[in-house]
């Protein structure tokens, strides 16, 4: 090596020796970074009977699982819940209701019955205060963002669709003095509606936020009657506005005819998929083959259900979040068969190279799956 | 099953890495920690946006002559991308000097610009440009391990110790176009005072000589690309394998991942700085290990935001691919400023004007980039990072939309910013950083590459941005390169 460049390393080995041999600590970013977890351990805190159909659960960290506080979250995002049911692996996505501002200490989520739901009824027959649950850190990207969104929101949900919408509501009021909620909120009778109380606080104390309940199958004082038309939203539309919606498809539909009318551009319109819908034209039943890492497993898949649906009764640990095609957590890769995959929004390239959501997949034939867990 | 190699990390630098061993018929595995492969080089979407993270220029790739030095190896791999030549097409805006210019064109032209800006500069620009090809050509020599021909190569013996200003003032470079030529620096995340000149050098010689590209198609059919081809050849990739722990049982290595599965391989390749293999998967702590990691400082991180705007270009006023802001083009000054999280120095990237099919029809995507000095960040907390969020992207809006007079913000459809705290959790770079260690010193790359055979560890090697060649996907890529040549080399010796 010629003298100059030796100089040169030897210069470099020389200061590098002057340096303290203690190990190197993170840095403050490091900790922060390393602190958000992606599993929390909570327990319940309390159980509220909100409708007939539906309970809302306080969760509160569990510190004997290294959860000492929860992640905070913004008005919008869900959490996914954990489960392992009747030998299968099960998640289930909830958008959180309660008041963000709370975040770090307690969550609220709100589940209403499914009529052969296998988590809902459990959670709301047989869960009790105390007991132990497993949930993701909150995600999800629908919401009011001050930058993108207009200061006027309307916010429209149907049924459960109402539960981001409470805690939005508390965020308006909390945090963003420039903005004014109105939620028009459709429920089938009175004693359907969820979080009445809440609802009957911010209407009566909230100078910025309100709530429009309607009754779609019977009168009563106090509320309108029917589904939302064009004359109940007119009054709380004003130059500009952001509409964000969560709830049932038909919801989104006769929403969107309704909205062109007062004509609100499209970026000025989100909404949160809330359920997928889909009936096969003929019920079959197929061979999936799913290879892991070290190992492989051979199942059977039903045309009327989703992948993720078979992988979890088959005992596979697939990852999934939203269970709507959209946050890309249960990505696997197609290798043989014919699918119908249903509303998923992936970067086009991941399509071209066969990756597919199984959380919004049918089959179409049998199947090979590649999932590196 | 024992690998010969096990590569933690399937960024450029790993996958690289992967691609010249697979190519040699080597036993490889990549364990990646993600889904996708590509580490920051990957795309997500936003309601009918497509972003990409982060590559949005390929330096060192040229075109069919001019042959940069990652096309050549891409070509090696025989993997083809589609890519298109970009033009200086710059708008920058010094608010010291209170100017505000264009710079378009071919490089010839930035020169002629330059001269036009300060008469008398191009003389000492000629010179400087046929040094950037001397030293360029005695660093091919280095990296072969040839010696370097003093007669031949006077100038790169003469600044090797020298730091870019230094030698630019030298070359007796009027101080404003050393500053105007200099503003590159920012996407070297070191200051011209503190960056050794043969590195600012080959930089500039790259740019000059090899012309930068874009890729037509996303940064994540770039990454799927080389993945497929990594595994076409005969490497085994999988994903969601956060490895924990790499551990010795005779001569073989033991190697765990989060999902308690574990891989034996002869050497470990991590694709991850030394720091953080060191202390979060190694777990241990060599005093010679130690001392370097705090003899060395970390480059800057920053924040990103992008927007999907629904208009046009030519409706927005959008004429520039890249916009500038600097506080003052004086870059070791610059840092000064840069040190405090409200700051006026950000980048702005278009990529519709060079590549009409970044984004959907009458629509454009905007990405800004602000990047910060010391610990601009010690009021974040778990509390208050959403709206540290919001704020950031508030800030970042409104200084371009001043900078500039462009009317952006009520045309925001999509709105994501990345923290330091994204980046990190995603790639696990030490303090989000952006291009692993800062050059400054004797820690330069061209330092690193002069010791590197003999700070090299037994059995374990360091690719992608945080090793050798720095920042930047061409220096991450041609680490995993360069780094498995010269194993493959020591094994046939």
């Amino acid at each position: 090596m010629e003298e100059e460049i030796l100089k040169v390393k030897n210069e470099r080995e020389n200061i590098i020796k002057t340096y303290s041999a203690k190990p190197i600590k993170n840095t403050y970013l490091d900790d922060l970074a390393q602190n958000s977890r992606d599993l929390q351990y909570v327990t319940i805190k309390e159980i509220i009977e909100e409708t007939p159909d539906v309970k809302s659960f306080i969760l509160i960290p569990d510190p004997t699982k290294e959860t000492s506080e929860l992640i905070p979250f913004k008005a919008g995002e869900y959490i996914s819940l954990k489960m392992f049911i009747d030998n299968a692996y099960v998640t289930r996505a909830y958008s959180l209701s309660s008041n963000p501002k709370d975040s770090l200490k307690e969550y609220r989520i709100t589940i209403k019955r499914v009529e052969k739901g296998l988590v809902s009824n459990i959670m709301l027959d047989e869960m009790k205060v105390g007991d132990g649950l497993t949930i993701s850190k909150p995600v999800g990207e629908f919401g009011y963002n001050p930058i993108r969104d207009e200061n006027n929101i309307i916010a429209i949900a149907g049924g459960s669709g109402i539960t981001p919408f409470m805690s939005l509501a508390y965020e308006i009021e909390n945090n963003y003095p420039q903005a004014e909620l109105t939620v028009f909120y459709a429920v089938k009778t009175y004693d359907d509606i969820i979080f009445k109380k809440e609802i009957d606080h911010f209407n009566k104390k909230s100078k910025r936020v309100k709530f429009v309940v309607s009754l779609t199958r019977e009168e009563k004082e106090g509320y309108l009657k029917g589904h939302f038309n064009k004359e109940m939203l007119e009054p709380y539309m004003k130059e500009f506005n952001t509409v964000l919606m969560c709830g049932p498809k038909t919801l989104y539909q006769d929403m969107n005819e309704i909205l062109n009318e007062f004509n609100i551009p499209k970026k000025c319109v989100h909404f949160e998929n809330f359920f997928i819908d889909y009936t096969p034209n003929i019920k079959d039943e197929y061979e999936l083959k799913v290879i892991l890492k070290n190992d492989f497993v051979i199942t059977k898949c039903h045309s009327d259900e989703t992948l993720l649906v078979a992988m979890e009764k088959a005992e596979i640990k697939a990852p999934s979040m939203c269970r709507v095609g959209i946050c890309g957590f249960c990505k696997s890769i197609l290798l043989e068969g014919k699918v119908k995959m249903i509303g998923s929004n992936m970067v086009s390239t991941l399509a071209e190279n066969d990756y597919i959501h199984p959380c919004v997949t049918y089959p179409e034939s049998d199947i090979v799956l590649r999932l590196d867990i | 099953m024992i690998y010969d190699y096990l590569i933690v990390g399937a960024g450029m630098g790993g996958l690289s890495a992967g691609l010249n061993l697979a190519l040699h018929k080597k036993k490889t595995l990549i364990l990646e920690k993600n889904d996708l492969p590509g580490g920051l080089v990957t795309t997500f979407k936003r309601g009918r946006f497509e972003f990409d993270t982060s590559l949005y220029d390929v330096y060192d790739y040229g075109d069919d002559v001019h042959v940069g030095l990652f096309q050549d190896i891409l070509k090696k791999y025989e993997i083809e991308i589609e890519t298109k030549v970009v033009p200086f097409n710059i708008r920058l805006k010094d608010l010291s000097t209170r100017s505000n210019y264009v710079i378009k064109g071919e490089i010839k032209d930035f020169l002629i610009e330059l001269e036009r800006l300060n008469e008398g500069s191009i003389n000492s620009l000629r010179e400087f440009m046929k040094i950037t090809k001397e030293i360029h050509d005695a660093l091919e020599l280095l990296k072969d391990h040839e010696p370097i021909n003093k007669e031949e190569y006077p100038n790169f013996y003469k600044y090797l110790e020298y730091d870019a200003l230094s030698a630019l003032k030298d070359l007796q470079m009027p101080e404003e176009t050393i500053n105007r030529m200099g503003f590159f620096w920012l996407e070297l995340g070191s200051p011209l005072n503190k960056l050794s000149f043969i590195d600012f050098a080959i930089f500039m010689y790259k740019i000059i000589f090899k012309k930068d590209v874009v890729l037509l198609n996303n940064a994540l059919d770039f990454s799927l690309k080389l993945a497929a081809r990594f595994q076409e050849l005969g490497g085994r990739l999988y994903y969601n394998s956060l490895v924990v722990s790499v551990t010795k049982k005779g001569k073989i290595y033991i190697v765990k991942t989060q999902d308690d599965l574990e891989y034996k391989a002869k050497h470990i390749i991590f694709n991850t700085s030394k720091r953080y293999a060191y202390s979060n998967i190694l777990k241990e702590h060599e005093k010679e290990i130690n001392k370097l990691e705090n003899a060395r400082s970390l480059s800057p991180n920053g924040v990103i935001v992008y927007l999907g705007l629904n208009r046009s270009i030519e409706e927005l006023g959008l004429k520039n691919y890249k916009y500038y802001q600097f506080n003052t083009l004086n870059s070791e000054k610059n840092v000064g400023y840069m040190m405090n999280i409200n700051h006026e120095t950000f980048s702005a990237v278009v990529p519709n004007v060079v590549n009409p099919k970044a984004s959907p029809k009458n629509t454009t995507i905007l990405i800004l980039k602000k990047i910060f000095f010391g610990d601009v960040f010690q009021n974040l907390n778990k509390s208050n990072y959403k709206s540290f969020k919001e704020e950031v992207a508030e800030d970042l809006i409104t200084k371009f939309e001043e900078a500039f007079k462009i009317d952006i913000r009520e045309f925001i459809e999509e709105i994501e910013v990345a923290t330091p705290i994204t980046i990190e959790r995603y790639t696990n770079s030490i303090n989000g950083s952006f291009y692993g260690y800062m050059a400054k010193g004797y820690d330069n790359p061209i330092h690193r590459l002069i010791s590197y055979p003999d700070e090299e560890v037994k059995d374990f090697s360091f690719v992608g941005a945080s090793s050798l060649f720095g920042a930047n996907v061409d220096n991450a890529f041609y680490s995993g390169y360069y780094i498995t040549e010269e194993l493959l080399n020591k094994k046939e010796n």
